[in-house]
């Protein structure tokens, strides 16, 4: 029997909304999951998802994709990229591999969600499709890691990272419970389908794509386009619920949910891909700098998303335009000189010939941050270790759960508030807007420095803060990438 | 005596730190325990300048002498130190 082509019976079968008897629609669907409560169900109907897709199609594709990812692993095992492999690019991925798989499944979780409570036929059918990708997404990408446990028991945090309580997973925890677990599912896709996944999964599953085949790891190179192109796919399911929106009086939600998300996701991808690519990958692999493949890859096409849809660009672009060349230099030497907190062994990548290069991308940076490693680098040339990491913890962002950091003598600065007698600490005006919009939802997050505050971290010092946080329990906490042998060029002798 | 956690941001510093200090402690005490956690760790030192204290948005520091639990400091209110 010969089959029907998809365009011929496509828009029938996926037209599912009917008009309830048993049941009113607040029950069939419920406002504070399904959102837009005033718009009438009919309304939804004309939802028109831009990439259709039919089950037998979805299959036959991700069959071949899979397929493709494993089969590039399978033939690299023998490679032995893992002791081939620089120190830095080893760091990039098992930053990656720790925070990033497990957030596929609650992406998963999310897109369930849409399939259920989604008033909107085609957006419940997209979300069918999205919920398998993300499976796919935790399974493969903790899959290709599993591997190299025995070679560095590291990379078992791609597993065991979201059971612990340690302050980047509390980071990437508290994005997507926020952004993805906790609103409605108009809301969500808003947040995490356009502004998340078209915004910014570019930087991480292209940019990082390139550097990983640059660093010669093809299998991690591969499966990260793999789920790429599921992500440009179900990213989609966002656009048209946006169209709807604006059609239907929720203009100032749309842009408001917008600004919220644009920002979180900006502030983790600065740790997540913004440290890796200026820091991590080795010089003679840079594809572009940080500031470049945002400029790039993100902001003129973001720019461009927004415009298309009426909407306007976030209120704080200016100051988001500046936080190019600021926010993740910051977290890295953060993330550097607390590296026994860490999952992965940071890279440095403060060499001499690093920091010209840094200094031509980023005019300043010696005279700025610069001044900064010049201390730590001192202390590490003449032996003073212990001099390398602070006796004390950083303040901690109440939106981002990120260090509150900035540029030395010009951006760095404290911005609080007082709400219900607490004193609050934010890493920017933005995250301070943030937090006005809903109070209620962020005051009760407990970042690692309430709950050491609060008494939760016993013994309270330094031994009891890295086991709390996982180090010392799934491995043990972490160190220079390279032994330190970057620093050997300052040394005394070597200035001699 | 209590312990007044604050968040201190040393002027040259990239990041804000915690540092814990009693009510009772003066402004020099404070200044003291924060050169622990800031000076030659990310910051170098200016021998012969002393560390001032001020309240964010203040433009004078401080008294020396002054105590934390007097300046009405509380718990993650953020200071700012500079050499003087």
């Amino acid at each position: 029997m010969a089959l029907l082509e998809r365009s011929e019976w496509y828009d029938y079968t996926r037209m599912t909304n009917w008009t309830p008897k048993f049941v009113s629609e607040e029950e069939v669907f419920p406002a504070m999951h399904s959102g837009m409560a005033d718009v009438p169900l009919s309304v939804f109907d004309s939802y028109d998802e831009p990439y259709k897709i039919s089950y037998r199609e979805y299959v036959d594709v991700q069959r071949q994709k899979d397929a493709g990812a494993y089969s590039v692993k399978a033939a690299l095992e023998r490679a032995d990229m893992y002791n081939r492999a620089s120190p830095g690019w080893i760091s990039a991925a098992k930053l990656h591999y720790g925070g990033v798989p497990v957030v596929e499944y609650h992406a998963s979780l999310m897109e369930s969600r849409f399939v259920r409570f989604a008033k909107a036929p085609g957006m419940r059918n997209m979300g069918c499709f999205g919920a398998m990708d993300e499976n796919r997404h935790a399974q493969i990408q903790l899959a290709f890691p599993h591997e190299y446990i025995d070679k560095d028991r590291q990379f078992d945090w791609a597993t065991q990272g979201y059971r612990t309580q340690n302050w980047g997973i509390l980071a990437a925890r508290n994005l997507s419970d926020d952004m993805m677990m906790t609103r409605d599912v108009v809301q969500t896709a808003i947040m995490l389908n356009f502004a998340f996944e078209t915004g910014f999964t570019n930087l991480q599953f292209i940019g990082l794509s390139a550097d990983a085949a640059n660093a010669g790891d093809y299998s991690f190179a591969k499966m990260i386009q793999s789920v790429q192109s599921d992500e440009a796919r179900h990213a989609q399911l966002g656009t048209p619920l946006l169209k709807l929106m604006m059609e239907n009086g929720h203009e100032a939600e749309a842009q408001r949910m917008v600004d919220i998300s644009f920002w979180r996701t900006w502030r983790l991808f600065a740790v997540l891909s913004g440290i890796p690519m200026d820091y991590y990958v080795p010089l003679e692999h840079r594809e572009n700098s940080w500031k470049e493949f945002m400029e790039e890859w993100i902001i003129e096409q973001f720019e461009r998303n927004l415009r298309d849809l009426g909407l306007q660009r976030p209120w704080y672009w200016d100051y988001f335009l500046e936080d190019l060349s600021e926010e993740h230099h910051g977290q890295h030497i953060g993330t550097y000189s607390w590296r026994p907190t860490l999952w992965w062994n940071p890279t440095a990548g403060v060499s001499k010939n690093e920091r010209e290069w840094l200094e031509e991308k980023y005019p300043g940076w010696n005279d700025t941050f610069g001044k900064a490693w010049d201390v730590v680098i001192d202390n590490m040339a003449n032996g003073r270790m212990e001099q390398t990491v602070p006796g004390t913890l950083p303040v901690i962002c109440k939106v981002s759960n990120l260090p509150v950091v900035g540029i030395p003598f010009k951006t760095a600065k404290i911005e609080q508030i007082t709400y219900k007698g607490e004193n609050i600490q934010f890493g920017s005006i933005v995250d301070k807007w943030i937090f006005e919009q809903d109070p209620e939802r962020y005051c009760r997050t407990q970042t690692i420095v309430d709950r050491f505050l609060a008494g939760k971290v016993q013994p309270a010092d330094l031994g009891g803060a890295l086991q709390y946080m996982g180090l010392g329990v799934v491995t043990d906490p972490a160190d220079d990438s390279m032994g330190y042998s970057w620093v050997d060029e300052y040394r005394p002798a070597a200035a001699e | 005596m209590a312990t007044v956690p604050l968040a201190i941001l040393f002027e040259g510093d990239f990041v804000l730190k915690l540092l814990p200090v009693e009510s009772e402690d003066t402004m020099d005490v404070l200044a003291e325990k924060a050169r622990t956690v800031t000076i030659g760790v990310h910051i170098a030192d200016q021998p012969g300048k002393a560390i001032r204290v001020r309240k964010e948005g203040n433009e004078e520091p401080y008294p020396r002498d002054m105590t934390v639990e007097t300046a009405g400091l509380t718990p993650m209110d953020g200071v700012n130190l500079y050499f003087e």
